[in-house]
Parts: structure tokens; sequence; C-alpha cells
């Protein structure tokens, strides 16, 4: 028995030293998550968006790694004013349809699939999905909810409709107009080309169409209608509006003119199964298969890493040491990565009262007062009172970097000339003592930190800044505690969390999409949960931007048409909040990735986030 | 007999509703606030105004009374409408009848070596009492009670594939899956295994076969020292019977005392406590599951807890809760089989 086994161990040893790349036909890639949808319109999650633009193309593509500059893919012109395509008010942007490109079906790409594309997903776009980016540009809204009622002429979208969902009839004809005067005439065609036409000058608008950005991916519109999705009629458009996600037409199934086609999304057996598009306009994709397998353990997915089994893979930054300095084993680490995205620690302007998280709510040394961050000197305190080469170092091993606000290096605006919040507790302490007139020194204060449960690295935040803020005065007493994350997001809505750790990845690569999220209190996503104080604080006129508030600034640099004075703005717009440290900026991270040396050609724009373009990649020796 | 049976039986749909209750009430614990989540995904929520979650809580009547509310589920659930599960991303009845078979499959492979190595064990220790085999067995056994689940997974994992290539995690080969998808392949009983052979493909079988293994040792270690302790206990017990002093007296074989008069007795207890250590088996593979990447029912149970994925939770209860029922009314039919005394009560 016992030489049996030590057979077996060497046949086996033999076997697996002499092996061949494994499943030489496929790519295996370990995920840690389905997608949510394969609908463009709903898509909104990057696993979702690594299938969807792989298996459909965009009108253009990012330039290698650049982040600005573009090369032709469904369209044969990049627009620019320039080459005559752009209008120079920056208002409209022809694009010239490629001609000989196939959808998976046979079906020839034309000028109609194009502006079917946008119009069905601005109709079909769901309230919080992806749309927004283009409805905002071509229509001046964000939401089709923020823009009918008003067209139409009633106060909410749920006044449109019958208890039973459907139209009230006397809402039609308004609601066919609304698509004949605003939808139809964003897209237009004209003999081979496409023209969107805006409603306002958008700098980011060629980024929220390059490739990518899975809401702006072509599909076939007679394919499309046959599946069930809009049939294409002004008449009915609402009854494909703002569904559940998992109502909508290309929920589990979507064709494109991509590189790889749809085989299957299993949801029981957790992968998704594409194959190689032989058809595509470009030359096919060097390899057959692929496979995005979810594995949610990591010690099973290393395990089947090493063995061969999965050939790329984004491991968890603390991870990274086990995969690190393996090269002659056949496994490449890239670290440092560069990502759009910020950490940004969010200050609450202006808490609930009802928070169980301010103690007392007032300055008695037992709680904080509402608007404890509304004090310039407390959120100054806190920046400095912020181990920031610590946090990188330790926390995050090393693999990111300070911004000075929250607008990410690499992106339009960014300087490096701005001074970033520094770790300096004299500082801190000379901050707090003039706050609240030197009373917060005196009495001291207690207060809660809240984390999401799981998120090590948010924890480790929230301690940092409470063992600082403890050394600074033993009278700022702060607790650390971490909720559910269903809790936390709750608690973010209803202003009760005095802080919030907020992270954004870059939608499109343009400060817009940083800068209006974290500091314009109209419109963006974080900024509006910092507050009525910070709503008042950002609508007042400031004397750095010449007497313009800071929300109409924003706005202002979205519109700005030459690049350089842009640019500016948003250096602007960062310094301004550096200065008043409007929050607290964190961390840039960088990403990494494991894949074994057999796969070639590997390379990634940060636009991409974790995800890969599999059509690059080769499998051999 | 018949009439324990029946009395059993009318109990069933009373308890079942008793258990619909408990469900429903234990979810309207988390709030409506909580509880929207069913109907609209997270990420989508957090993008939402106060007045649109207000409205879908409208829509999907969260705002009803809780009475009400109960009746419309209850309603829903026996017409097997269960709702839609966000982490199995199709509605919740589906997404557990098709994970139902891997988790079977695993279970119904998992008792064999479970069930008969551990009775063997168990009676071989009482026999050889206080011996170096009883010894060496209950130390065996007891280093397979006291490793946590997760970590000798994890070691069976590294040996067995990371080291040997031998048993791989998952359900099945990428070229096995394709092949039980195609047209050729019949479907029949939704285990791979069986259905396999049943198709005269036994490349498959070899196939399905080869990533069990692995997590079947797994399970059957740990289970093992459970049975053997209740074996050898009721072994010991029964071997202080007079009965068998008088077997033996009568100058039969060892051999014959143990297995024909010892055994059968001691099994009376073991066959309550493997019943209920089947129904164990098929609710208690998470970790197995998890570590062996299998795409069983554990797992999308974990997976639904994790993520608060109500409709999933809900479902998934209701169809443990059903086996649990049905499985304990199974044990104590055959406990009434087995032992007269208790239908006589």
């Amino acid at each position: 028995m016992k030489k049996i086994l030590v057979v077996l161990f060497v046949l086996s040893a033999l076997v697996l030293s002499f092996a061949e790349i494994p499943n030489p036909d496929t790519i295996i890639k370990r995920e840690i998550g389905e997608p949510q949808t394969l609908d463009p319109a709903y898509a909104y999650d990057t696993a979702s968006g690594e299938v969807i633009f792989n298996i459909a193309d965009n009108l253009i593509a990012y330039d290698g790694k650049a982040l600005n500059e573009f090369v032709p893919m469904l369209s044969t012109v990049v627009p620019t004013v320039e080459n005559g395509y752009m209008s120079e008010d920056g208002l409209t942007y022809t694009f010239v349809i490629r001609e000989g490109v196939e959808f998976h079906n046979g079906n020839a790409l034309t000028p109609e699939d194009v502006e079917y594309s946008f119009e069905r997903n601005m109709l079909a776009s769901q309230f919080g999905g992806p749309t927004w980016m283009y409805l905002e540009p071509l229509t001046g809204y964000q939401f089709l909810e923020q823009s009918v009622p008003p067209f139409v002429g009633v106060g909410e979208w749920s006044d449109l409709f019958n208890e039973d969902g459907s139209l009230k009839e006397e809402y039609r004809e308004d609601m066919i107009a609304f698509y004949e005067e605003v939808i139809d005439p964003a897209v237009e065609v004209n003999g081979n080309e496409v023209t969107f036409n805006l409603e306002i000058p958008y700098g980011p608008f060629l980024n929220v169409l390059a490739h990518f950005s899975a809401w702006s991916v072509i599909i076939d519109k007679e394919w499309s209608i046959e599946q069930g999705a809009w049939d294409g009629n002004p008449d009915g458009w609402w009854k494909w509006h703002n569904l559940r996600t998992e109502d909508t037409t290309f929920y589990d199934n979507l064709m494109g003119t991509g590189p790889y086609e749809l085989v299957e999304w299993d949801r029981t057996t957790q992968q998704v199964i594409m194959v190689r598009n032989d058809n595509y306009w470009r030359e096919p994709a060097p390899v057959k298969n692929v496979v995005l397998k979810t594995i949610t353990e990591w010690s099973t997915a290393k395990t089947a890493f090493e063995a061969g089994d999965i050939d790329i893979m984004t491991p968890d930054q603390q991870y990274m040491s086990q995969l690190r300095g393996r090269e002659d084993e056949g496994i490449i680490t890239v670290e440092g990565l560069t990502t759009i995205s910020t950490d940004v620690i969010g200050f609450i302007w202006g808490i609930n009262p009802d928070s169980k998280y301010i103690g007392s709510g007032r300055l008695d040394g037992e709680g904080i007062p509402t608007n404890f961050f509304a004090d310039e000197n407390v959120r100054k305190g806190f920046q400095h009172a912020f181990s920031y080469d610590a946090y990188i170092e330790n926390v995050l091993e090393g693999q990111a970097i300070q911004p000075a606000s929250a607008l990410p290096k690499g992106l339009l605006g960014y300087s490096d000339e701005i001074d970033k919040p520094s770790f300096d507790l004299n500082a801190a302490t000379n901050y707090f003592r003039r706050a609240f007139n030197g009373q917060l020194w005196n009495r001291g204060f207690k207060m809660t930190l809240v984390y999401n449960s799981g998120n090590d690295a948010r924890q480790a935040a929230m301690e940092i800044l409470r063992d600082n803020l403890a050394q600074i005065n033993p009278r700022f007493q702060v607790e650390v505690r971490g909720v559910q994350w269903p809790d936390y997001v709750a608690s973010r809505r209803s202003y009760t969390n005095p802080t919030n750790f907020f992270s954004w990845l870059a939608d499109y690569p343009d400060p817009h999409n940083f800068i209006s999220t974290y500091y314009n209190s109209d419109s963006g996503y974080y900024a509006a949960y910092m507050g009525d104080s910070y709503a008042r604080f950002a609508s007042l006129p400031q004397p750095e931007f010449g007497g313009v508030s800071l929300n109409d600034y924003i706005m202002m640099a979205l519109e700005e048409t030459n690049t350089q004075k842009r640019g500016m703005m948003y250096e602007k717009i960062s310094k301004f909040a550096v200065d008043h440290a409007i929050n607290l900026p964190v961390d840039q991270v960088l990403a990494r990735k494991a894949y074994r040396d057999w796969l070639k050609g590997w390379e990634r724009n940060p636009m991409q986030g974790n995800s890969d373009y599999f059509y690059i990649l080769s499998k051999e020796e | 007999m018949t009439a324990y049976i029946i009395r059993r039986l009318l109990l069933l749909p009373l308890i079942m509703f008793g258990v619909t209750l408990i469900v429903f009430s234990m979810m309207q614990l988390l709030g409506t606030d909580k509880l929207v989540t069913a109907y609209i995904p997270q990420s989508q929520i957090d993008r939402m105004t106060d007045e649109q979650i207000e409205s879908v809580k409208d829509r999907y009547g969260l705002n009803d009374p809780l009475p009400l509310r109960y009746l419309n589920w209850l309603g829903k659930t026996l017409s097997g409408d269960l709702g839609w599960s966000i982490v199995g991303k199709q509605p919740t009845l589906t997404a557990i009848l098709q994970r139902i078979p891997y988790t079977l499959e695993l279970a119904l492979y998992a008792i064999i070596p479970i069930i008969f190595v551990g009775i063997w064990l168990g009676i071989k220790s009482a026999v050889k009492h206080n011996s170096f085999t009883d010894n060496f067995i209950r130390i065996f056994a007891l280093v397979g009670y006291s490793l946590p689940d997760f970590v000798f997974g994890l070691i069976i994992l590294m040996v067995f594939y990371g080291v040997l290539g031998w048993f791989p995690p998952g359900n099945l080969s990428l070229w096995a899956n394709q092949a039980i998808a195609s047209d050729s392949f019949t479907t029949i009983t939704h285990l791979t295994s069986i259905d396999a052979l049943l198709n005269g493909r036994f490349d498959i079988f070899w196939d399905s076969v080869r990533h069990i293994i692995a997590p079947v040792i797994t399970l059957a270690y740990l289970w093992w020292a459970f049975l053997l302790r209740i074996t050898r206990s009721a072994m010991l017990e029964v071997m202080k019977k007079d009965y068998i002093r008088t077997a033996r007296a009568k100058g039969l074989s060892e051999k014959v005392v143990i297995n024909k008069h010892a055994r059968r007795n001691a099994l009376i207890p073991v066959t309550t406590v493997a019943g209920a250590m089947v129904i164990g088996l098929f609710i208690g593979t998470v970790f197995v599951e998890t570590i062996f990447n299998r795409t069983g029912l554990g797992r999308f149970v974990a997976d639904a807890a994790t993520q608060l994925d109500y409709s999933s939770i809900m479902g998934s209860l209701l169809f443990y809760s059903m086996i649990l029922v049905i499985g304990n009314l199974i044990i104590d039919i055959l406990y009434a089989v087995i032992d007269p005394r208790i239908r006589l009560e």
C-alpha cells in the first residue's frame, strides 16, 4: 500500500512538472462576484461592465493607456474641432459609422443601430443607473424622473401613472412629444453619420462614449426588438422605463459586435462563458474561450491559480505577499497600477440631532453639537490628526498615494503644487484650541466614528483618528464602531453618522466626475450627504471664485471648452477644498493584478479598473 | 402504527404554518427599510431619494399592516413565488431547486462512508474496549471532531489538489460542464454523476466523482467521531446486558454474540442520531461548499445571509424547515418501527 502511494505521488509530481499550458484554448479568470446585469442601460458595476465590453463595442476607444486620447472603434473618426466633426461650441459631435461590421447574429451594423442604442438606453434608464452620464449633456437632466414631469406639467413622475402602473391617458400625447422633442433630436442619423446634439457643453462627453463604458455599447436594433426591448415607437416608451433590474430585456443575454460572443451566464455555477467571434471586424481574438468563474474563498482561488486552472485574477491587497516574487514558478504580479479613484472621510457639517453617535448632542464634554464639523478649525484639527503615511504604509501596504483633495492624480486639474493635508499633532492642537472659541479644548468631546463592518481598512483609519485625537487631548474621546452595510447606508442617508467614508471610482476620467460628486451640494452624490450647513456654504459667493459660489463654479468648469482654462479651474477648486478642509482625503489606492506567465499581452487602461479586455490576451509558452 | 403515522402527518401542516409565522416574523424585525432590498438592489437604493424609497415600499406593500403582508406573502409562497433572489440572480425557488442537486449529491456520497465507517469504528472500539485499537480509533476520531471544518477542508484541498492535483474544486471540469449542457446529454435525476452513468458517459461520471471526493473526505472525517461515540457507548451499554451474558453462556461464538445480539440492539439509538445527522449533513455543508467551490445550497444560504438577501433567506429557511420537519417525521416513524414501545405511547 505504502509503495503504491509513493508511486502515485511521484507520478503526479512528474505529470505536474511536465504539464503543458492548462486549458490552452481558454482564458479562465477568477472573479469574486457575478455581474448584476448584462443590460447596458442598467449595468453600473465592474463585473457587469467587463462582460459587456468584451461582447459589444463602442464608437471610440481609449488609445492604449491614455485617458484623454482616443482611437476609432465602430466610428471611423474621433470627433475634434480640428477635423470638423465636433462643433466649436462643444454642442455637436458627429461620428462616421464603420461599414462592413457585423453583429454576432450576422446583421450588419447601421447608423440606425447606433441611434437606437442610445435612445433605447435613455428611455429604458433606471433611476440611479449609469445613463445619467449622457442624459445630462443630451437633455440637461440626469434622470427622466427629473425632466419628464416638468415637460408634461406634473409634479412627480408617479403622477403620470394610474395605480396599476399604466399611463394616465391624458398624458399620452405629452409623453410622445417628450420623445419627439427631447430624446429623438438628441441623436440623429444623417446618411452614414450619427450626430449627438448636446444641451450643454460637456467636457467628458467622449469619455462617456469610449470603450470600457458599458452604457455606451452599440446593440442591434432588429435583434433587440425581437428580444422584447423598446420597439422604437414613440407611443409607449415608458413601459420600458426604470424596470426592476431582473425584468429588463438584456438582463442575462446581450449581443453586440465585440470580439467575444456570450455563450452562457450560468447563475447556478456562477460562471460566464464566452466564445470568440470569428467574424470580428478586426482580427479574431487569439484565444477561443473565456470563462469568468466566481470563487469567493481566497485559499481555493489561490490553489487553483497555482495549479494553473486560473489564468488571471485580482487578489485583495493583503494576499499579494503570498504571490509576490514567484516569477520562477510562472506567477506574475503587477502592483502600483493607477486607479482613478479616491477615498475620503467626509465630515457631516450638519448632523441629525437624533443621531446616537453624538452623545449628548451638545458641547459639554459628553457629546458633540450637530454643527461640530461646520467649524473649520475642527475640520482642520481632524485633518492634521490623521497619520496619512502610516495608514498608507501599514494598512494599505504602501499601495496608495495621498491626494491633496478628492480629485485623483492623473486627472485634469490635479496639481502637486497644492499642499496636501499633513499629519501634525501640534498644528491639530492649535486648531482644536481655536475651535468653538476655545470651549472645545476645555470641555472635550465624545463621539462615535462609524465604519461598515468587514472593511478592515476603514476600521483602521477610524482607529488611527481615535488614537491620535486622544493623544492630542485626553478629553477627546472617540469610540469606533462597525455596523452592517445596510445600516451604514441608512444612517448616511439620515445624516446620523458624524463622518462617512466615501469612495468613488471614476465613471469617466474627468475631474467633473469627482469634483461634482464630492463638492457640489446641488448634484454631487456624496456632497448631498454632508448636510444643510454644507449646502449653504457651497451656495455662498466666494472671493476665491470671483464672487461665484462653489456649486456654480463647478458647473462653469464643466461647461468650459478650453482645456487649459478648465484645468486651472479644477486646480482652483481643489485648492479651495484643501484651504477650507471640506473633507479629509485619505488615499488614492493603486491596483494590482496576478496572472500566469503563459498569458501574454496583458495591459490595462486605468479606466478598466480590475476588469480585463480579453481580446488582447493570448496563451503561449 | 398506521394511526401513529396519520397522527404525525396531520400535525405536519400545523407545524409548517408555525414555521412560516416564525420565519416571517423574524424577517419583519429587520424593519421595512431593509426589506426594500428584496425588491431593489442596495446599490440602487443608495442613489434613491427618501420619497422614491417610500414609493417602492408602497408599490410592494411594505407599508401595509403586518397581518395583510403575512397573508400576501403566504399566498405567494404557496403559489411557488418566493420572490427574487439577489444572490442567486434568479427567482428564489429556481435558485434553490437548481442548487439542491449539488448539495444532495454531496450529502449522498458522504453519508455512505460516514455511516458505514462510523458505525464500524464505533463497534470495533467498543469490542476492543480500552485496548490500543480502542484508544487509537478514539484519538483519530477526536482529532476530526476537534478540527474546525474550514481548516481541515483547506488541508485536504491543498494536499489533494494543490500538491497531488487529483481532486479539483468546483462541480465539474469545463469540458464536462459543456458536455452536460449539450443536447446529446439527457438530464434525468439532476445528480451529475448518476445522470452521467445513465447517459453512459463514464468520463463525466469520473469527472464528477473526482470533484466530490475531497469534500466527501472532509465531511466524513468530521462526522465520524460523532457517530463513533454514539455507537461505541450504545454498544458498551448493550454488551453489559443480561441477554448478552446469556448468549455467551449458551456457548455462542463472540462473532455471533456481537453481530446478532449486541449490534442490532445497539443500533436503535444510533438510527435516531444517524437520521438527525443526515438532515444536519444536508443543511450543514456551508463551509465545505465554500472551500471546494461547490455551488450548492449551503453556500447559497451563507451568501444570502451575509448580503441580507431577504427573499433567499426566507425561501431557504422555509426549505430547511421543511427538510427538518419531514426528516424528523421519517426518523420518528423509523424509530417507531424499530422500537414498538414508541408507537404504544
